[in-house]
């Protein structure tokens, strides 16, 4: 997100906003500071506390990419807000707008007319020789005065009002949502400090953005606004959900979006919908495999031929980000005079670009004062601060300087402001920078009044160091105070409102994909938890089994996790000795069918449409999570005492999720897609344990063992008991889960729901009154049952009871086909596509 | 001379294509010694949208999009063009010397020549290295005009190297190029290319086609000629000179000329994404040069 790196500051009065030792503080500190010291110490870590309760429910993540263990970290959040008086914002601000005219100007000159190149403003290698320059987007315009919407700068502030912008964002700038997610958390954890401290609203900021997007739309009407993202792997995915949400667009991937007859359009549920505006957040060369990078996934093939035919509004604008270009600040404040003809306001970090062959020269005599940047950030070799490199290090560095000196800059570290931090031994200061936010509005920009600040978590002593989110470092929320408390606004309300319900039923096919799986699996990791805790209660129990029962009841693990062939004709040693199979089957993620991998499934699917999840059904997702990365510890328990036990809590979150479902999801075409796949998929587990426990051949006593143990995994051994006593009848046990409609975890229950669910499902127009085929088949499921009788079910012949085996099969394959159904019709089948030629792809060096 | 020229490319595939978007440099430019007269491209099966323009580099580019299941594509390309000659050989001599050159190119605040100098760099398919330059500098003695150092270094490419078809693919890299020495057209100009960049010298990829005549006494075959590359070098002064090593010559005009870029990357005759289509396509290209008279 960030690649900057700054120092403590040299003359330590001049951008210290608070001492501790001495006592100072800034005046504007002072409300603040003292607010907080009132809540003592215990109230202000109680307070923590609850921010990151609240970070961590609403699902506030920022994905680490080398940690495989937790890719998810909970977004950190300071309680100390970095506080800007009003005087100090004007000029930052006025600096800021002005540079971002000046941003979209040099984007227009550098796709257009090419001026500052032909006047010698900046060497022609600056962007001929920069990956960023995209040659396919020349020529690309946006309705309005402005191409470049959004911009974003990283800057040191100082006390004396000055400030230095260390790097712009311009392709897909990151961290407004997490702005306004840190600024959501204070306003609930400190609702009066905020409220008294007169700070400037956010909203206002957002309802540009949103009338800017929606203006920009080729058709007027109800324009569709896209959020593009790479996916729920990216290191930023929780903004791009939240994002979404807050401002009413849809979240949409790659495969949600294809170009038709010259239009982009996102594949919904209700059939294609025309997509006018797409705010990306895929970088440049992934957007289009056509023109730009052709092995891409992520983006949508003939999309810039789209664009450029002005059919729909790409936002930032393809091929921007050649602003990112590190060697354009060197040439900053000349640009700033051909463009705007005058001396910019804000400084810039000074710049020395290597393909000046004098500035190489001081770039390579200082290589230990320096901070070395290519001009491209590259995954490959990042910026390094060249006082931590050895003298080998130096050497090869300055190798590959001289080799492509183009690519190369040197910036000297810049003092950043100290500002207050809570740390374990109270208040400290910590070295910050602020990343800010502007969007285009019809003339001129409109500025977040705020943004993100970040700090470096640790007290540093050294100079050369750098924050950034990958890096591990904190943030806090940016209060800008105004002189005056601000009218709270009907804007705030607007914008809080979420997808309505006619959105509703164009949802991208894939989210509703996402939520039937999310129901599927969810509902298989809790029937298999259910069954092995049985399974771990009935062989540690008082009662000896014999080696049939236990034959019995392990194959019956096998079946349903579909793990063969496990148990099933085993060793008897394993049979005596299953316990650590058996936790194999739970903790094991590699197993396919463990409960583990089922419950990754679930979680993946859920990040990929959480957009559609309650803000409670988030936070038992969390739970979900942690409960999983506890699993391992369950693993390494060998031969724990009661392993059931630690099952409880997973299975209680299981059930706090499916209760959630019913209770706080709006009953939109969403539910009924994770309503469907919960109920097929729990007639398929029942149907699958009754086939394991009744149909196969085996002794009265051990049937009676094997009947109570399916009663107790499905909860009913106890309204069982007191239906029919201690006995363990095959008949009233099976009327009792497949035929009893007053039992919620009947098979006939299931179907009654299935049924219902799939009537709801939006259908094509149509005259015609034939059923549609996965209602026929879900019909003819539950007739299966509805027709048998008892008896029928529980006669044995040849030793098995081949009738129930039958129609347990029967039901199976219909069950299955009412899924393929269900795919066919509402899933989308996204094929996979090749290149037609080509074996290079523009270089990114 | 006029010229019509008839550009048919096919693809078979093993299974069908669902839908396919496809961008095409099928169509000859305009440049200073060339006029396209009149073109035209069809393609089948029916395209679901297509659009013409202009890309960066001024070539024609063709977009077109299919949502009809197919099992064969083609292309036909069919166009007039008007060529004349450039400079002859024994202008050659007059050019500003090597060294003129090189000081210029850095140097020069003229408009045009800053523009140049995006062909100075390296490009997707070619990287300027010390073996090109190593190859191409005993050409290029400081005094010596530009032109004729050019004209050198072309013919030593003829000489040294043999056309040979199956030695390379479009993805041969340069270095084994020279190590080889064999390679067809594209290759040889991108050797050029990436020799002239080395040097500081700027360096365009040109692709088009070159009129073959048959041999004494046999008519010509009908689709027997083919695509051709060659290079362009920029001379302060004089501009655009095209020279061609394959062929052992500057171009005449008999090179009609479609597209120019850095390389081969930026003027690709048929790009694009196919959705199925299953492995190993089958391409089959025919092209015709027909001088018109009159």
């Amino acid at each position: 997100m960030s690649d900057s790196f700054i120092t403590p500051p040299t003359d330590p009065a001049a951008t210290v906003e608070f001492d501790a030792k001495l006592g100072t503080v800034k005046p504007h500190w002072r409300y603040l500071l003292d607010g907080l010291a009132n809540l003592g110490e215990a109230g202000l870590a109680d307070r923590q506390f609850k921010a990151y309760r609240m970070l961590r429910d609403d699902g506030a993540t920022y994905n680490i990419y080398d940690e495989e263990a937790a890719p998810y970290r909970t977004w950190q959040l300071d309680l100390v807000p970095s506080l800007i008086d009003s005087d100090s914002w004007q000029p930052i601000e006025a600096g800021l707008l002005e540079r971002a005219e000046l941003f979209n100007l040099i984007f227009k000159d550098i796709y257009g007319a090419k001026q500052l190149i032909k006047q010698g403003v900046i060497p022609p290698e600056v962007i001929f020789g920069h990956p960023g320059f995209i040659r396919a987007c020349h020529g690309l315009a946006l309705p309005g005065e402005h191409d470049l919407i959004l911009h974003s700068a990283d800057l040191s502030l100082s006390a004396n009002g000055q400030c230095c912008v260390l790097a712009d964002r311009t392709q897909a700038p990151s961290g407004a949502g997490y702005a306004l997610e840190n600024r959501t958390v204070m306003t609930r954890v400190l609702p009066s400090l905020f409220r008294d401290s007169h700070v400037h609203r956010l909203a206002g900021f957002f309802q540009r953005l949103r009338t800017k997007l929606t203006n920009l739309a080729p058709s007027q009407e109800q324009p569709c606004i896209v959020l593009m993202t790479p996916g729920a792997h990216n290191e930023t995915y929780f903004e791009h959900a939240y994002l979404a949400n807050y401002l009413g667009f849809h979240l949409v991937q790659s495969g949600d979006l294809v170009v038709r007859n010259g239009y982009v359009w996102m594949k919904s549920l209700s059939g294609l919908k025309r997509v006018d505006v797409i705010w990306r957040r895929v970088d440049d060369w992934y957007c289009d495999p056509v023109e730009l990078k052709g092995d891409s996934q992520l983006g949508v093939a003939s999309l810039l031929e789209v664009a450029r035919a002005g059919r729909v509004a790409i936002v930032n604008p393809l091929g921007s980000g050649v602003l990112e270009n590190a060697a354009l600040l060197r040439f900053l404040p000349d640009i700033g005079r051909a463009l705007l003809g005058r001396d910019l306001r804000l400084n810039t970090v000074p710049t020395y670009w290597c393909g000046d062959a004098k500035e190489q020269s001081y770039v390579l005599a200082n290589l230990s004062n320096l901070v070395i940047k290519r001009t491209y950030q590259s995954n490959s070799e990042s910026s390094v601060w060249g006082g931590n490199l050895t003298v080998n290090e130096q050497q090869e560095l300055a190798a590959k300087i001289k080799a492509n000196p183009i690519y190369y800059v040197g910036q000297p570290l810049v003092d950043a402001q100290q500002i207050p931090a809570l740390t374990a031994a109270g208040l400290e200061n910590r070295p910050s920078i602020l990343r800010s936010f502007a969007v285009a509005s019809d003339s001129s920009y409109t500025l977040m009044p705020g943004g993100l600040t970040r700090f470096a978590s640790a007290p540093e002593a050294s100079a050369g160091f750098r924050i950034t989110s990958q890096s591990g470092s904190h943030s806090k929320d940016t209060w800008v105070l105004a002189s005056e408390q601000e009218r709270k606004s009907d804007v705030d309300q607007q914008l809080a409102r979420s997808i309505n319900q006619a959105d509703l039923e164009s949802l991208p096919s894939r989210v509703v994909e996402n939520l039937f799986w999310m129901g599927r699996y969810a509902e298989r990791a809790e029937a298999s938890l259910r069954y092995l805790r049985t399974v771990f209660i009935t062989i540690n129990g008082d009662e000896e089994l014999s080696l049939t029962c236990r034959r019995n009841l392990l194959a019956a693990v096998t079946l349903q996790t579909g793990t063969a062939p496990g148990f099933i004709d085993c060793d008897d040693s394993l049979l005596l000795d299953p316990e650590q199979e058996l936790l194999n089957l739970v903790a094991n993620g590699y197993i396919t069918g463990s409960v583990r991998a089922n419950l990754n499934a679930m979680l993946i699917c859920a990040d990929n449409s959480k957009e559609l999840l309650s803000s409670d059904m988030l936070r038992v997702v969390n739970d979900i999570h942690d409960g999983v990365s506890e699993l391992d510890a369950i693993l390494s328990q060998n031969a724990v005492a009661g392993p059931e036990e630690l099952l409880d809590p997973l299975v209680t979150t299981l059930l706090a999720l499916s209760g959630l479902v019913q209770e706080s999801m709006i009953r939109g075409v969403g539910w009924r897609f994770l309503e469907i796949g919960r109920r097929l998929e729990r007639t398929i587990q029942t149907s699958q344990l009754i086939q394991g426990l009744v149909v196969p051949e085996m002794p009265e006593a051990d049937q009676s063992v094997a009947i109570q143990s399916l009663l107790l995994s499905h909860e009913v051994l106890i309204s069982y008991r007191r239906l029919y006593g201690a006995r363990m009848g095959v008949q009233s046990s099976l009327d009792l889960l497949m035929l009893d409609m007053s039992n919620p975890r009947s098979l006939s229950f299931q179907l009654e729901k299935l049924q219902e669910h799939l009537q709801a499902l939006p259908r094509q127009h149509d005259t015609r009154h034939e059923l549609p085929a996965e209602q026929r088949a879900a019909l003819d499921a539950s007739m299966q049952i509805k027709m048998t009788t008892l008896t029928a079910l529980s006669a044995r012949e040849n030793g098995r009871r081949q009738q129930l085996e039958k129609t347990l099969s029967r039901l199976n394959q219909l069950l299955d086909s009412v899924s393929n159904f269900m795919s066919d019709k509402y899933f989308d089948h996204r094929e996979p596509s090749q290149q037609l030629v080509r074996s290079v792809w523009e270089n990114r060096e | 001379m006029k010229y019509k020229i008839r550009h048919i490319t096919e693809y078979l595939y093993a299974e069908p294509v669902s839908h396919c978007y496809n961008l095409a440099h099928l169509i000859p430019r305009t440049t200073q010694r060339q006029r396209c007269l009149w073109s035209q491209v069809q393609v089948h099966p029916v395209t679901a949208a297509s659009a013409k323009r202009e890309d960066y580099f001024g070539n024609h580019c063709y977009h077109f999009e299919i949502q009809r299941p197919h099992e064969k594509l083609i292309i036909e390309s069919s166009s007039e063009v008007e060529t004349s000659a450039q400079l002859t050989a024994n202008e050659l001599d007059f050019s500003f010397s090597c060294q003129q050159v090189r000081e210029r190119m850095q140097t020069s605040k003229d408009p045009e020549l800053l523009l140049a100098r995006e062909f100075m760099l390296d490009s997707p398919m070619i990287k300027a290295s010390d073996e090109l330059r190593a190859y191409a500098e005993p050409s290029f003695a400081p005094d010596r005009p530009l032109l004729s150092a050019v004209m050198e270094l072309t013919q030593r490419i003829y000489r040294e190297f043999d056309y040979c078809p199956e030695a390379t693919t479009v993805a041969t890299p340069l270095s084994e190029v020279l190590a080889l020495k064999k390679g067809v057209c594209q290759d040889f100009a991108h050797l050029q290319i990436g020799c002239l960049r080395a040097l500081g010298y700027a360096a365009k990829y040109v692709s088009g086609y070159i009129e073959t005549l048959p041999p004494p006494g046999q008519e010509k075959l009908v689709g027997s000629d083919a695509s051709h590359a060659w290079i362009s070098v920029y001379s302060p002064g004089e501009g655009w000179i095209e020279f061609d090593p394959t062929n052992n010559c500057m171009a005449h005009e008999q090179h009609i000329i479609t597209a120019w870029g850095r390389d081969y990357f930026d003027v690709t005759p048929l790009q694009g994404v196919i959705f199925g289509g299953g492995e190993k396509p089958v391409l089959n290209v025919s092209v015709d040069v027909a001088r018109l008279t009159g």
